[in-house]
Formats: structure tokens, C-alpha cells, sequence
């Protein structure tokens, strides 16, 4: 089967304060359709400069990304935006949701950016928010949702273009447990659906929901 | 629509900052439209004075301008048939103005314009009728307002300079009407009689200060102008276009003190602005970040700023061209006490253009200082402010 993503030798380094960083190391890593994979490791490990190599958001020192096909080394700054557009879906742990949208408004904001029809969007989104169970809570603005609930417009509006890969960085790093359980439920029904799942996570419940675990050390992946 | 929503709702977020924000540009739009409206109010409104009775062509004594001073065109009958000769001459106007003295102890100074009543551009009737004979006369606005009605009389005495020429007593003038005087200042008693009056009171018989030309359908003044100049060398002629451009050099510095002032207004508002944003902007620096990592285009992120920045440049307009046109009142109350300018001049005109001007300049300062902020937060590296944004 043609891996969503397939990682080759991936090297990133980057200068901070005049110190050369190795963040990742020779990582080899594909990721098959409907694969739930989970990235863990302790803090500072790479995790999430690997998410974002495998999400075409940073460009690798050496070694090649493909997504969908598509070597993302060959890509200008534009081309590689529209991957992200419509290849890619991503969820942070702050969620970076814009405060000033309602929950539907927001899940429209990459549907805008691909031009789809107004009113197709709005469907879409309203479709989406009751998928992700916050059918009630359509007009409601961030500030007025709890923090799982914040999540959930995060992972509707990246899922807002049908992407075959979402990508996840400590997507349960701000909420407690139990809504920590309820949104493993919600990336396995997202997997069910033919969509692949990455998440680099430190939660150990969500961890071992997934589908495969891979574990970094100072940039390495130990399997 | 998304975009103007999301701009509109960004500015609401703040509403105090995009207040103050609102309130400083609006000021410097205020500045910006009155100082477009002295830089070319003066030369607008003393053209429209001008060319407002009919009369394309002046005629002054040589070296001076009309009334500059107290110099006189000798020959005055003749010079006024030689002009009237010319088939382009549609009527000559001649004026003798001179300060005589009113009231039966001739008491206080009034402006005299000696005029032929069947063709003059110097006032226009209120009421009553023009001096049909040598005892007759008609006031201006400034004697109007002290009560003096048609029907009344004034007593008018040669003198004026340092007083009452010696021996000459006043003597009784029947104030036959009342008129809009177009160049008197402000304050200013003005009165006109027949010519040959004045140059009875005045004593400078077959003289005229000035000669107003009126022209013939189709002929233009730029021709016209140069043929009597050829014809009358000792004269001086001069079209409207010329006077307005002689006395935009004279008050040139009003000009420059305009154009410094809008220029700083300008400047007020880039800063402003771009502050504005790139306060705005920085707060926001992990968000916008998320939204190029989602796949949201450069493009996109300067639009939607630019149209935040729009929003608030807009706004402004709205409250700064409203307080501008109530300052330029405000402030043409104060100029029209201005020294030897016709009380009609006004230094602040609004016209469509300067209204274009002042909001095209407001906006293009306004969106470009915003655009220096968007444009660098959109070159940051999306991961690295990814990485400094989350824990």
C-alpha cells in the first residue's frame, strides 16, 4: 500500500542562542492510510519538529518528505502552503483557534482558503462540529467553550478539508483525563473513516489507543 | 466576507485601543483635509471672485496691481474708448476708488468706488436702485448694518488720508440702494457713486484706478490680453488666470505651510497606524503562525490584516473629514478678518478632489504602515514560532 507519508533519512538542525541544535536525526518513518500512529518520547526528544517535517510546516536540513505523492522538498513556499491546505490537517496543544470566530466560523477559515462555496462550507462545517459532538455549540466563540471542547473545533477545522493525514501535537496536553479519553475515542472514529493519525503526545492513555507506537530519544526513533 | 468579519471583530476585540487609534487619525485626517483645502482654497475662491461679475480682463495702472496703490490710468475717457474700439470688447468698466470722509462733521473714513452704473462688476444690488444721479449713492454691507436704509442721506467730504482736505465742507448724498460689495474686507464701509462724483470729491478729474473688461462671446482672454498689452504699453493688463497667479505667489507661504502640515499629518498617521498594528500583531504572532501551518497562504493573512487596517483608516475618515470641515469653519472665521483680502475670499474650499486626495492619501498611509508588521510576521519561520508559542 502508498504510504500517506513517507520519511527518508530526515535531518534538522537549527541555531539557537549560536548553539547548533540536532533536533532530528536519521529518521526513516511511513505512514499508511488509516494508520494511527503515536510519536512519544521526553521533552526536547524532536517530536514535534518530526511532526512538522511529516506536515510539510518546516523544511528538513537533509533527507526527503513525500505526502500524498508530493516530494515536498521540491515545493516553493506557496505549492507547499496548499499541501498543508488540503493534504494536511493539524491540531496543536493550544488549539490557535481565532478567539473572535464562532466555532463554526472557525471550522470555515481553510474552507475559505480553498475557495469552497459559501454555503457548502457552512454545511460542511455544521457537519463537522456535530461529528465531533459540539452540535449545540455552533455559534458559540472559544472563550465560551472548555478547553476539550476548544479541541474539538481544532481537530473539526483541520479535518474541515478532508485531508488523509492529521497530524497532532500533544492534542491532549491542556485537558484532563477524561476528556483526554473522549478525544482518543474521537481520533479512532477519525481513523475508522480512512484517515491517517500522527500524534506526538506524552499521554500515555492516548499513547496505547494507538494503532503504533514509536518512540524518539534525542532525535532517533527507537521502534 | 470571512475576512472583513474576522478584521471587524479583531478591532472589537480592542474596542479601546481601535478607539484611540480611531481618535489620533482622525485628527491627522482633519489636519490633512484643511490643509488640502488652504492650498488651493485661496486661488480657487479669489478665481471664482474674480471671474464671478463677468469681467476676464483687468486694467491697471503700469507697475501695479488693481488698488495695489494709489496710482491712476491718466486719459481715462480715452483709454476707455480706445479699449471699447476693439471688436472683442464687449464693455469697459472704469472704477476710481478713494477714501472720502462721512458725516456731517466728517467724522469717519468710508472706501468710495467711482463706477458708470450701466457697467460695473463691482457690487451686486440688495435693494433700492444704482445712483441714477451725481447726488445719489449705494452702500455696502458694513453701513447697511448700521442701520443706514435707501432713502436715507449721507454727508461725504473729500479727505480721508489725515484728514478733511482744507475748506471743503460735506455735503448731502441720497443713499439710493444697498448692494453686495464684492471686494470689500471685512468691516469695510463701502459706498459707490457715479465716476465723475468721485473724481469731483476725490479731484482727480478724467482718472480711474481701474478698468474692468468685459469680452465678447469667444474671444479669449489669453489673446486678448497680450494685444492690449501691445496696444496700452504704459498699462498694465492682466487676464483672471494671471491675477489668481500673482496673488497665489504672494500668499505662497500659506501654501507651504499647508503642504508641511498635511505632509505631517501623513506621517502622524503612518506611524500611528503601524504602531497600531504591529502591537496587534505581535499579539497574535502564535495564532497567525497556526493559520500558515493549516495552510493559510501570506496572501491571505496581508489581505486580512490590510483589510483590519482599512477598517480602521476608514472609520477615521468618516470622524476626521466631519471635524475637518467643522475646523476649517472655525478657522475661516478667524482668517476672514484677514488684512486687505476681499471679505468674500474664503481660505478653506472643499472640493470633490481634495476630498478624493485627503481619503486616497489617509488610506494608502494607512494600509501601507500596516503592511510593513503583516509582511514580517508573514516571513517568520512557521515551526520556530510554533515552537516559542506552545509549552
Amino acid at each position: 500500500m502508498t504510504p500517506i507519508v513517507a520519511a527518508r533519512a530526515l535531518h534538522r538542525e537549527y541555531r539557537l542562542q549560536g548553539d547548533r541544535i540536532h533536533a532530528v536525526r536519521g529518521v526513516t518513518l511511513d505512514v499508511a492510510p488509516a494508520d494511527f500512529l503515536a510519536i512519544v518520547g521526553p521533552s526536547g526528544s524532536g517530536k514535534s519538529t518530526l511532526l512538522h517535517l511529516l506536515g510539510a510546516v518546516d523544511a528538513p536540513t537533509s533527507g526527503s518528505v513525500r505526502i500524498a505523492g508530493s516530494e515536498v522538498a521540491g515545493l516553493g513556499e506557496r505549492e507547499r502552503a496548499r499541501l498543508r491546505l488540503r493534504r494536511v490537517g493539524l491540531v496543536f496543544q493550544r488549539f490557535h483557534l481565532l478567539p473572535m470566530l464562532t466555532a463554526v466560523e472557525n471550522v470555515e477559515v481553510p474552507m475559505a482558503e480553498a475557495r469552497v462555496p459559501r454555503r457548502e462550507r457552512r454545511e460542511r462545517a455544521e457537519a463537522l462540529l456535530e461529528r465531533v459532538g459540539l452540535g449545540d455549540r455552533l455559534r458559540h466563540r472559544p472563550g465560551e467553550l472548555s478547553g476539550g471542547q476548544r479541541q474539538r473545533v481544532a481537530i473539526a477545522r483541520a479535518l474541515a478539508n478532508r485531508p488523509p493525514l492529521l497530524l497532532a501535537d500533544e492534542p491532549t496536553g491542556e485537558l484532563d483525563r477524561a476528556t483526554g479519553r473522549a478525544m482518543l475515542e474521537l481520533f479512532r472514529a477519525i481513523r475508522e473513516d480512512g484517515t491517517a493519525l500522527v500524534v506526538a503526545t506524552h499521554d500515555p492513555q492516548l499513547a496505547e489507543g494507538a494503532g503504533r507506537v514509536v518512540r524518539m530519544v534525542d532525535g532517533r526513533l527507537e521502534t | 466576507m470571512l475576512i472583513f468579519r474576522y478584521a471587524a471583530r479583531e478591532l472589537l476585540r480592542h474596542p479601546a485601543r481601535s478607539l484611540f487609534a480611531v481618535a489620533g487619525v482622525a485628527v491627522a485626517c482633519a489636519m490633512l483635509l484643511d490643509m488640502l483645502m488652504l492650498s488651493s482654497g485661496l486661488g480657487t475662491s479669489f478665481r471664482s471672485l474674480l471671474s464671478g461679475a463677468g469681467y476676464a480682463l483687468r486694467v491697471a495702472p503700469g507697475g501695479t496691481l488693481p488698488f495695489d496703490t494709489e496710482a491712476t490710468i491718466p486719459d481715462a475717457m480715452r483709454v476707455r474708448r480706445a479699449l471699447e474700439a476693439d471688436p472683442r470688447v464687449a464693455g469697459v468698466a472704469p472704477v476710481l476708488g478713494g477714501n472720502l470722509l462721512e458725516g456731517r462733521a466728517a467724522e469717519r473714513r468710508v472706501f468710495a468706488l467711482g463706477i458708470d452704473p450701466g457697467e460695473q462688476g463691482l457690487f451686486r444690488l440688495v435693494e433700492g436702485s444704482v445712483p441714477a444721479g451725481p447726488d445719489e449713492l449705494v452702500i455696502g454691507q458694513a453701513l447697511r448694518e448700521e442701520g443706514i436704509r435707501p432713502g436715507d442721506t449721507l454727508w461725504l467730504a473729500p479727505g480721508g488720508g489725515l484728514g478733511p482736505v482744507a475748506g471743503a465742507s460735506p455735503r448731502p448724498f441720497r443713499v439710493a440702494g444697498t448692494g453686495t460689495f464684492f471686494y470689500a474686507s471685512a468691516g469695510e464701509r463701502s459706498l459707490a457713486l457715479r465716476i465723475e462724483t468721485a473724481e469731483a470729491l476725490t479731484g482727480r478729474t478724467d482718472r480711474a484706478s481701474l478698468m474692468m473688461v468685459r469680452l465678447e462671446p469667444g474671444a479669449e482672454p489669453t489673446e486678448v490680453a497680450p494685444a492690449l498689452r501691445a496696444a496700452f504699453p504704459s498699462l498694465e493688463v492682466a487676464s483672471v488666470a494671471e491675477l489668481v497667479d500673482r496673488a497665489q505667489r504672494r500668499l505662497s507661504y500659506f501654501r507651504q505651510l499647508a503642504l508641511i502640515l498635511g505632509t505631517v499629518s501623513l506621517v502622524v498617521t503612518t506611524l500611528l497606524i503601524g504602531t497600531i498594528m504591529a502591537v496587534s500583531i505581535s499579539d497574535r504572532y502564535g495564532t497567525i503562525a497556526a493559520l500558515r501551518a493549516i495552510g493559510v497562504s501570506r496572501s491571505s493573512i496581508l489581505s486580512a490584516l490590510a483589510v483590519e487596517s482599512l477598517l480602521l483608516c476608514l472609520a477615521a475618515a468618516v470622524v476626521g473629514l466631519a471635524l475637518g470641515l467643522v475646523t476649517a469653519g472655525w478657522l475661516e472665521t478667524i482668517l476672514s478678518d484677514f488684512p486687505g483680502l476681499p471679505a468674500a475670499i474664503r481660505f478653506f474650499v472643499l472640493e470633490p478632489r481634495q476630498l478624493a486626495i485627503a481619503c486616497a492619501a489617509l488610506l494608502a498611509a494607512g494600509i501601507g504602515s500596516a503592511l510593513v508588521p503583516a509582511w514580517r510576521v508573514t516571513r517568520l519561520p512557521i515551526a520556530g514560532t510554533l515552537h516559542r508559542e506552545e509549552p
